[in-house]
């Protein structure tokens, strides 16, 4: 005898599935950030070289590189676990692999960074270049021009050869706020930021809103929470959420441009 | 008695010169150094030197008891060279340290891959007793080390199957570029900057381009046809980089290595191009003897003591970077600085000197 159970059942397994399909069309929730890393600027620009290469194979090559890798990829452990980050994307998206190829080098400036970067894209064609840049430059006192000529060819350059960039911004301390070099080069970073339309975690902003809020609260002093392992943590959150966003953005809509108005006289 | 100046002190004392400036990012008088025309710079020339005095120094112990003693002696200097690496390491710390201590900042703390040393100081010490952690510019004489701890087995292999020498260096050295591998870095993920098994190769022919016989001799018999050859290389890189008219390094075919330019591994235009400079200004010291003999004497003088002045150099380096951080980079503090960082290097070769003349007195 068929009773209507096997229906049911296929028609539940039928919906199971196509929950399933649903939530794989569905992206997933950005991972959250701690309260203790305050509030960076996190942008909502899309990833697409990046979009592409999950959709296509299911992984992300990521190369970090610039300052010190340990600050943005978070710490990881004395295990030899994976970094903060990788762990972080790979748990949020499903099915994700992530690969990092970490080149940071403490220090390290922006000119000397821009001719690595093109070799190392050469021998590893990464989908995203995770940048950290410009505190060195500042301490440095590098001439502004010359930072943003290496800075913006650089960045000009990723695009050119599709590859998604995200520039992690200065760090902040007091004497920083003081100094008019180290503004004119976090400026500099900012205007080739939304010049060139890429992603930059605004590292400076978030610490100074948090150096604010947490003035008199007993709490260890912003700046060298900011180079202590927790800060470095919260740098490779606040990165993570910004790809996840990113991989899942809807690239702004092009607004088709009205025709132009005949010209009087064609007929 | 310390020998007189001759070209090949000279060259490396201009070579400790060049490195001292260059190693002082975005100092107004690097635009004067020559890797501003030329695709190689004074790292070439250093570790070209430096094989060029091992070949010296093999032919001056000819007449000695054999691979034995010049062996242990390589060694010793291997062992030198490495206690001269951790001291200045050590100092470059406490400058950084003392820098971040005394201007309140601690992002200092991060210049030079300093960083992991300040944030996991077990592991870190650990990676730069073991080489594996290098601070950036104090990454050269790693790679010295090294080289001077395989120099008796380029030296048996010179004495005993000398055809070998060249194929095989050559061998390891296009090896490394095509598989590619390299030095790993520890703890800090990464590598070495300076490819060890690349970087052998400009020391080997250095090594054996100094020598009297094979290919040595070769070189020396056609100098004239191969600088008419290395002339026009020498001139075409000086316009490449002049206009940074380099290939997209994304568009070379694979091995991407073979073709590109790239310090850490010395790739072969480097190379080449280091070989073809080579050539041509070695028909410049005659002149330059000649014409600025108050020149000769002191850049012989920092050659003939290369490894205290680039100990001295690597941490002037360090401490004008600190003072064009504090003082707000200009000329008048970059004059300050290369004016007063090359007295000192000036002052410690001399007193080398002067040491070993009071011993020869006392």
């Amino acid at each position: 005898m068929h009773g209507p159970q096997p229906l049911v059942a296929l028609l539940a397994a039928g919906l199971a599935l196509a929950a399933a399909a649903a939530a794989a069309e569905m992206p997933p929730d950005p991972p959250a950030v701690s309260k203790e890393c305050g509030e960076a600027r996190i942008g909502d620009k899309p990833l697409p070289n990046s979009a592409a290469a999950l959709q296509k194979r299911k992984q992300v090559k990521i190369l970090a590189i610039g300052s010190s890798s340990t600050a943005v990829l978070g710490t990881t452990g004395r295990s030899g676990r994976p970094p903060l980050l990788e762990s972080i994307l790979e748990r949020t998206i499903k099915g994700l692999d992530v690969e990092i190829i970490n080149r940071g080098f403490s220090g390290e400036l922006a000119e000397a960074a821009s001719e690595r970067i093109k070799i190392e894209v050469a021998l590893n064609q990464p989908d995203i270049v995770l940048w950290q840049v410009g505190t060195n430059d500042a301490l440095a006192h590098v001439p502004v021009d010359s930072f943003n000529l290496s800075v913006a060819s650089t960045v000009k350059w990723l695009q050119d050869h599709n590859i998604d960039v995200i520039l992690v911004g200065l760090h902040y301390n007091k004497q920083a706020g003081k100094d008019p070099h180290y503004q004119a080069i976090r400026e500099s970073l900012r205007r080739i930021a939304t010049e060139q339309n890429v992603l930059r975690i605004g590292r400076y902003e978030a610490m100074e809103v948090l150096a604010r809020t947490s003035a008199g609260s007993g709490r260890p002093e912003v700046e060298d929470f900011g180079l202590s392992e927790a800060g470095f943590n919260c740098m490779a959150q606040y990165i993570a959420r910004t790809i996840t966003v990113g991989l899942f953005a809807k690239p702004p809509k092009q607004t088709p441009t009205p025709p132009a108005p005949p010209a009087p006289d064609a007929k | 008695m310390p020998r007189g100046a001759n070209a090949v002190d000279f060259w490396r004392g201009f070579a400790l010169v060049s490195i001292f400036i260059n190693h002082v990012p975005g100092i107004y008088f690097e635009r004067f150094t020559h890797r501003n025309l030329s695709i190689s710079d004074s790292a070439e020339l250093f570790v070209f030197l430096a094989g060029w005095s091992l070949g010296l120094l093999v032919k001056s112990s000819k007449t000695g008891n054999g691979a034995a003693p010049l062996a242990f002696r390589l060694g010793g200097r291997s062992v030198q060279i490495y206690a001269a690496h951790i001291l200045i390491s050590g100092l470059a710390l406490a400058l950084l340290a003392g820098a971040a201590q005394l201007t309140e900042n601690a992002l200092i703390l991060e210049w030079h891959n300093a960083a992991a040393f300040f944030q996991d100081p077990a592991r870190t010490q650990m990676g730069i007793v073991l080489l594996t952690h290098q601070l950036g510019y104090f990454d050269i004489l790693p790679l010295y080390v090294v080289l001077m701890l395989v120099a008796p087995a380029f030296v048996i292999i010179d004495r005993f199957a000398k055809p070998l020498l060249v194929p095989l260096s050559l061998a390891l050295y296009f090896a490394s570029l095509t598989v590619p591998f390299t030095a790993p870095a520890w703890p800090v993920e990464g590598q070495w900057f300076f490819n060890p098994f690349t970087w052998q190769a400009i020391f080997v022919l250095g090594f054996v381009l100094s020598r009297d016989e094979g290919l040595g001799r070769i070189v020396r018999c056609n100098i004239k046809t191969i600088r008419y050859v290395a002339a026009p290389l020498v001139a075409t890189a000086a316009v490449l980089v002049w206009f940074n008219w380099f290939p997209d390094p994304t568009r070379l075919p694979e091995p991407k290595l073979l073709f590109l330019n790239g310090k850490s591994f010395l790739t072969p235009m480097r190379l080449l191009q280091f070989l073809a400079l080579a050539a041509v200004f070695s028909a410049a010291y005659p002149a330059i003897a000649r014409f600025l003999p108050w020149l000769t004497e002191p850049m012989s003088l920092l050659g003939r003591n290369s490894l205290y002045v680039f100990c001295v150099g690597s941490l002037m380096s360090l401490a004008g970077q600190i003072i064009r951080s504090l003082y707000a980079g200009s000329i008048a503090v970059d004059t300050v600085v290369v004016i007063g960082g090359v007295a000192l290097l000036w002052l410690t070769a001399w007193m080398s000197e002067w040491r070993l003349r009071l011993g020869h007195k006392g």
